[in-house]
């Protein structure tokens, strides 16, 4: 009864193709975009650099620290976390209110705030552009069966509860261009739009992020690690391969 | 035999280096993983236009995308080389990997080519 519904080709040639490519155009468009607004100009405050690259050195350490003699290691360590005049030591007091350092420094929450608008906008501007020309008719049809549970997200727009669940309004279709898309973008735009988002999510709960706690945490997991040389089994390593390229 | 063993030899070079710390290059392994995430996310598109211009439905659907995935993990594992320790953390990595991520993508593709070729 359901399959009897046949669908004009206008619909194919002014909706359904025209939605698609603008989904696609509007995404590069963001990208482009939001890599424009991005300011280049702020200048990072010396001291968190610093502190950054500290961790970052720390860090370094940590990863590589099996392949230098235990005594080294210590030496190192010593340098790092000690607890007179060690980089990694921060004495109790001077550690500064990350929220007092957040309203002094407006530049973030501006670039905040742009990124998280050249997010919304397109968005909102095409949500209301297909809810204004193509509300209130069927669009597409999914090729599988769903359960009338799915009735609300796919046939969004149309009240009419006869209608095969599997057919879809353009609004809906507008939904699953959105998520249906990213993987596309990643492809085209490369790996950075990807990641953008979650990036964004990061910053987002890093935003009263205090570089004097990370310094602690990396002075702590510093402090707690085991060390063992890798180099002496090397010889036993580097015998296995070689073996295995001979024979 | 041959593969007998090589299986063999890093089998027992594992059990060596079970205690031992594991080397690797953090960089190359990330490389490593977006490539499959790139390949898989292609291959979900091109199986999704091939599914909805050959016109399945319904579970048939399904099941290609299950198949074109098994086939990009043989295919990925080729390409390793049959062993995923000198690239990647775990076999996971290469079979699992992206899996669901490009199943929208999939859906997404096959609904519009499906409706290109045999709605309209």
């Amino acid at each position: 009864m359901a399959e009897d519904l046949v669908l004009d080709t206008a619909i194919r040639d002014w909706v359904l193709i025209p939605l698609s490519v603008v989904m696609v155009l509007i995404g590069i468009l963001r990208y482009f975009v939001s890599k424009l607004m991005r300011s280049s100009n702020q200048v990072p405050d010396p001291k968190m650099v610093k502190e950054g690259q500290v961790i970052i050195r720390a860090r370094n350490l940590r990863a590589a620290a099996n392949y230098i003699p235990a005594k080294s290691f210590r030496a190192r360590r010593v340098y790092f976390s000690n607890e007179e005049n060690g980089l990694l030591y921060v004495p109790k007091g001077q550690a500064q209110n990350a929220q007092a350092q957040m309203f002094s420094d407006p530049n973030m929450a501006m670039d905040m705030m742009k990124k998280n608008l050249s997010m919304i906008i397109p968005q909102t501007l095409t949500f209301a552009w297909v809810n204004f020309f193509f509300s209130g008719f069927v669009a597409a049809k999914i090729p599988f069966p769903l359960t009338q549970r799915f009735r609300s997200m796919l046939q969004n727009g149309i009240d009419l509860s006869t209608v095969d669940v599997s057919y879809v309004s353009s609004r809906s279709w507008y939904f699953l261009n959105l998520f249906g898309l990213r993987g596309l973008f990643s492809l085209i735009l490369g790996e950075e739009n990807a990641t953008d988002d979650t990036q964004r999510m990061m910053q987002m709960s890093g935003f009263g992020f205090d570089p004097t706690k990370s310094l602690g945490a990396e002075k702590d997991s510093l402090d707690i690690f085991q060390h063992e040389w890798a180099l002496p089994k090397f010889e036993q390593r580097a015998e296995a391969v070689l073996k295995k390229l001979v024979s | 035999m041959a593969s007998h063993d090589e299986s063999s030899v890093s089998r027992k070079k594992s059990s060596d280096s079970v205690d031992e710390i594991s080397t690797f290059n953090a960089e190359n392994m990330q490389n490593n993983a977006k490539i499959i995430s790139y390949s898989r996310t292609f291959m979900s598109i091109i199986g999704g236009v091939i599914a909805g211009i050959l016109g399945f439905t319904g579970l048939t659907g399904f099941i290609f995308y299950f198949l074109v995935m098994a086939i990009m993990s043989v295919g990925l594992a080729a390409k390793a080389g049959f062993s995923a320790h000198p690239y990647f953390d775990s076999w996971n990595q290469i079979l699992l990997d992206g899996f669901l991520g490009g199943l929208l993508s999939f859906v997404l593709f096959w609904t519009f080519a499906y409706d290109m070729v045999h709605i309209f």
